[in-house]
């Protein structure tokens, strides 16, 4: 569907910075300290014997030895530049540190490299990027294991995620929840830290399928009789996915009001239409029989054999 | 089960038992409720020295559980923690000092023994060569809450759910890279998902409700292979992949009378349910597609791009016999046998493109934009017959041919601007613009409502600010206010505000405090719905984590949240405007002290004690308190015996039979090399 609002949008401040970027594509390219001398990893061990052993723990070392990236003998140096000249003064200032930069030069420093990578590709779309979390906040560059730059196991990547999102722990803490205060799950397994195209930075299953479906194989589809706030908007539309005082991680305390928000009998009296509002049935709410929907409408995911979701 | 857990103690204790230690291993970082944000560098996985080939540690113990007192099926529900012989946890790392078939593999094991949670996972590699991952989990999911099924059924004497079930399910993921590192490296892997266990569900036959029992049996086959192409200004990956999939639920009874749920009889004459057997015969498969490219244009463009493609597809063949007495609404008329069959097919191909590019025109100003369009479009068609036998031996054949559709069509586009105004100040704004349009039918229609058509529009502008003052205080805050022409439900998101704030102040090395504020508004005013939704949560922490051999740590956090949600709907008995109105205002504190107490005996004992504790009041008031401590007590360089005690305490006002209370004592012991 072609939209006019969305073209403009799009084209107008491209071109528009396509015209400032060419003009101004020369200071950007040419780095003040471009013309320092390097003075190679050996040097920077010298002083910096710990951080040295660090990285040479870490996948980063493969920078030391790989000459197609240009930074062979020079692996410190592949991020905080030229070192020539901190080498012979020993100041601070005629080095560059990355912890130091903006989160957004900061990030340029990693992408350099990291850019080439299929993780990355849905890195505009993250909060992380948005917000100017850089990737030093989770990546531990010096104080790596063999295991990368950042904790592995369950435990450690929640831990490493509760240290900003404290809200998320407290929510965690209901007594309806995913298994991620056992550290059964770790938030990475919905989240994508580095970003996404689905809401909330999470994964895909199977290409583009929520995230969800990874574990939860049975309430895939598709269906011949769907429920169509589950494709539509996905499953936080009827569940809390941190976690919830109410079963089943519902959004409410009783079952039937989370049906009965959107099938409430109430037609649009304007014309701004939404979907199930008119319900198929009339059932007598006064009735204990009628008060849980989900009873009868058993299969509330979506139906392969009911059209009403019985069975 | 109990056999794997043999097996995987007896590994890991004959592992580690080979050879004697070169030197003391560090101490090992241990899963807990809520662990805190330890040293990063200190929660890696076990490293071998240049001597060792192996080191880790083992925890094994056993478990005592105290009688529940109250609901034993909500304990099992939220816990299910029970009493035996357990592998509590093992990490490990076996390194090969001739790197012939590997560098180093590392593993480790949480929960094993009849555990509601047990998890392995194994990371083998070889620099350059492969990388390899499995990770293997097996959850226990119970869910027997009555007031799930219907609060006042146990008033009624009835405490079932009739939606319970006693499920495990068990989820793996393997996935070899070739070449790893390497300008080219090929993928594949294979991930499934398997669930089987027992349940109660419904029958229902026109109003009447007959609780049955269930099983569950499905299983997903997910098959993916790729290659990553990494040059040095561009990158593409390109995925195939294809699923299988099955769910074969069976529903019976055999015998007995089942008289259902129904208070009046339909024409005075009782319904009930003799025999039953109901099957779900669900194949599925797919294919899908996945391109991913990234590419540095030039020094002040990068862009991105994404396409994919799922066409998921099902066939089902489900079976119906039933047997007793039962009644059809469309026909007034009681029969007493039924042979229903059912044939239906759905595809649903789904196409998700995405293109985003960042240009950085000028040194302080970068833009972002992207396009996103999403479409689904699910075509399905059903044919049942069913044979329907009268008391009086007469057949009556009735069949049905029903389509459906459902389509979606999803489009974003977003432009944000960042300005660094400072070294230390980061300001954005932006626009995003959302519409689409989606249609749900089943035909022919029946009943009031068989197609729904809408539309989707909605104007978001978007604001952000991140102020590093000083190299310890952060604060960081987006907004985004919405304004929407159509939406797709009545409780979606439509005129709204959201704002989030985050302060980080790290005092020193050891200690740091942070903030976090969010609040979302949301308002639909139209069509006598008068939807009102507000939800607020304040959360601050301390950490308080020193370095060394310090002797106390701390994690606390605090958070209060408040939701209030208030929509008009007509009752759909009596057509009487009623208000739903939900409130949830909750308090949480976590906390976690880990104490260094005297050395006794050369050996120093250390204590963890915290836990956490939830009162909400509101529609569904809720106190849940999970206190918990461990005493750990080196013996020597190797092991250490620990002791842990937990509490759980759930009560909620409103269903006092849903409370319990338990305690946990484990005893074990850690072997760490």
């Amino acid at each position: 569907m072609l939209n006019h609002r969305a073209i403009a949008l799009s084209i107008v401040p491209l071109l528009l910075a396509a015209a400032a970027a060419a003009q101004n594509a020369a200071a950007v390219v040419a780095p003040a300290a471009a013309a320092s001398p390097y003075a190679g990893s050996q040097a920077c061990q010298t002083c910096h014997e710990d951080l040295y052993n660090g990285v040479m723990k870490s996948p980063h070392a493969a920078v030391e030895t790989d000459h197609r990236r240009g930074f062979a003998g020079k692996a410190c140096e592949s991020c905080h530049g030229p070192g020539a000249k901190h080498a012979e003064s020993a100041s601070a200032a005629d080095i560059r540190v990355p912890s130091k930069l903006a989160a957004a030069a900061a990030d340029r420093i990693c992408l350099s490299c990291h850019l080439n990578e299929e993780t990355r590709s849905g890195r505009l779309q993250s909060s992380h990027a948005k917000n100017q979390v850089p990737c030093t906040s989770c990546h531990q560059i010096h104080a790596a294991g063999p295991l990368g730059l950042l904790p592995h196991g369950q435990a450690a990547v929640n831990a490493q995620c509760e240290r900003c999102h404290v809200n998320v722990v407290a929510q965690f803490q209901q007594p309806n929840h995913h298994r991620v205060p056992e550290n059964a799950m770790s938030c990475v397994d919905c989240h994508n830290p580095h970003g996404s195209l689905r809401p909330a930075m999470g994964r895909a299953f199977a290409g583009n399928e929520p995230g969800c479906l990874n574990c939860h194989g049975d309430k895939r589809g598709p269906f011949a009789f769907e429920h169509a706030p589950v494709r539509f908007e996905g499953c936080q539309t009827c569940h809390e996915p941190h976690g919830s005082s109410n079963p089943r991680m519902l959004t409410r305390a009783q079952v039937r009001f989370v049906c009965l928000e959107c099938h409430a009998n109430l037609p649009a009296m304007n014309s701004r239409p939404v979907a199930g509002v008119v319900p198929p049935a009339f059932h007598d709410l006064r009735s204990p029989v009628y008060q849980n929907c989900t009873v009868c409408h058993q299969k509330i995911h979506g139906s392969h054999v009911d059209r009403n979701l019985l069975k | 089960m109990m056999k794997l857990l043999v097996s995987l103690i007896s590994v890991c204790v004959a592992a580690m038992a080979q050879s004697p230690p070169a030197q003391p291993a560090s101490t090992p970082p241990q899963p807990s409720q809520s662990a805190p944000p330890a040293d990063p560098a200190a929660q890696q996985s076990p490293t071998p020295s240049s001597e060792e080939w192996l080191a880790g540690w083992v925890d094994l113990g056993y478990r005592w559980r105290t009688d529940v007192g109250g609901s034993l099926e909500a304990y099992r529900t939220f816990i299910n923690l029970g009493s035996g012989p357990k592998l509590l946890g093992t990490e490990f790392t076996i390194a090969d000092p001739s790197h012939r078939f590997f560098d180093e593999i590392h593993g480790r094991a949480y929960g094993w023994g009849d555990e509601p949670s047990e998890t392995l996972h194994l990371d083998a590699r070889k620099q350059r060569l492969y990388h390899f991952n499995a990770d293997y989990r097996d959850f226990a999911l119970f869910d027997n809450l009555p007031t799930y099924a219907d609060p006042l059924l146990v008033t009624r004497g009835i405490a079932l759910n009739e939606q319970s079930f006693d499920l495990r399910r068990r989820i793996g993921s393997f996935e070899l890279d070739f070449l790893p590192g390497n300008w080219i490296s090929p993928y594949l892997a294979y991930d499934f998902d398997r669930g089987s266990g027992h349940g109660v569900t419904t029958f229902v036959s026109t109003g009447n409700q007959f609780p049955l029992p269930a099983d569950f049996l499905d299983g997903t086959n997910n098959y993916r292979g790729g290659i990553h192409i990494r040059l040095r200004r561009w990158n593409a990956t390109v995925e195939q992949g294809g699923t299988t999939f099955h769910d074969d639920q069976s529903v019976f009874q055999n015998g007995g009378t089942n008289f259902g749920n129904m208070p009046t009889p339909p024409f005075g004459q009782q319904t009930y349910l003799t025999n039953f057997l109901g099957a779900y015969g669900i194949r599925g498969d797919s294919i899908y597609s996945r391109g991913v490219l990234t590419a540095n244009v030039t020094s002040w463009l990068d862009i991105y791009g994404q396409f994919l493609y799922s066409k998921p597809d099902t066939a089902v063949n489900y079976q119906q016999f039933a047997a007793g007495n039962q009644f059809l609404q469309s026909q007034i008329l009681f029969y007493t046998g039924q042979q229903y069959l059912v044939s239906s097919a759905a595809n649903l191909p789904h196409t998700t493109g995405s293109f985003g590019a960042e240009m950085r025109p000028w040194k302080r100003l970068r833009l972002t934009e992207t396009w996103l369009t999403d479409r689904l479009h699910n075509a399905a068609s059903s044919s049942e017959n069913q044979v329907l036998t009268t008391g009086a031996g007469s057949a009556i054949s009735l069949s049905e041919a029903l389509a459906s559709s459902l389509v979606t069509n999803y489009n974003q586009a977003e432009i944000d601007v960042f300005f660094d105004a400072t070294s230390r100040l980061t300001l954005r704004g932006g626009y995003r613009y959302v519409w689409g349009n989606a249609n749900d039918a089943v035909l022919p229609p029946a009943g009031l409502a068989s197609a729904d058509t809408v539309t989707l529009r909605r104007n978001v502008g978007l604001s952000g600010a991140t102020f590093h003052a000083t190299r310890k205080l952060t604060l960081s805050g987006e907004a985004e206010a919405a304004s929407s022409g159509n939406v797709y439900f009545r409780t979606s998101l439509y005129n709204y505000q959201r704002v989030r704030t985050q302060a980080r102040y790290q005092a020193t090395s050891s200690l740091s405090f942070s903030g976090n504020f969010s609040l979302l508004n949301n308002f639909n005013p139209y069509g006598g719905m008068n939807y009102g939704f507000r939800a607020y949560q304040e959360s601050i922490s301390v950490f308080w984590s020193p370095a060394g051999e310090k002797p106390f740590s701390f994690l606390g956090i605090y958070s209060r949240a408040d939701l209030t949600s208030q929509v008009n709907y007509l009752d759909p008995g009596t057509l009487q405007p009623q208000l739903s109105r939900y409130t949830d205002n909750s308090h949480t504190v976590t906390a976690l002290f880990h104490f260094s107490l005297p050395r006794a005996g050369g050996m120093a004992p250390k204590l963890e004690a915290g836990g956490s504790l939830l009162l909400s009041s509101g529609s569904r008031p809720t106190s849940f308190f999970q206190p918990n401590a461990k005493l750990w007590f080196p013996v020597d360089r190797h092991v250490s015996l620990f002791a842990q005690w937990q509490y759980y305490g759930y009560g909620e006002p409103f269903y006092l039979f849903e409370g319990f209370r338990t305690h946990l004592v484990t005893a074990g012991l850690r072997y760490t090399r």
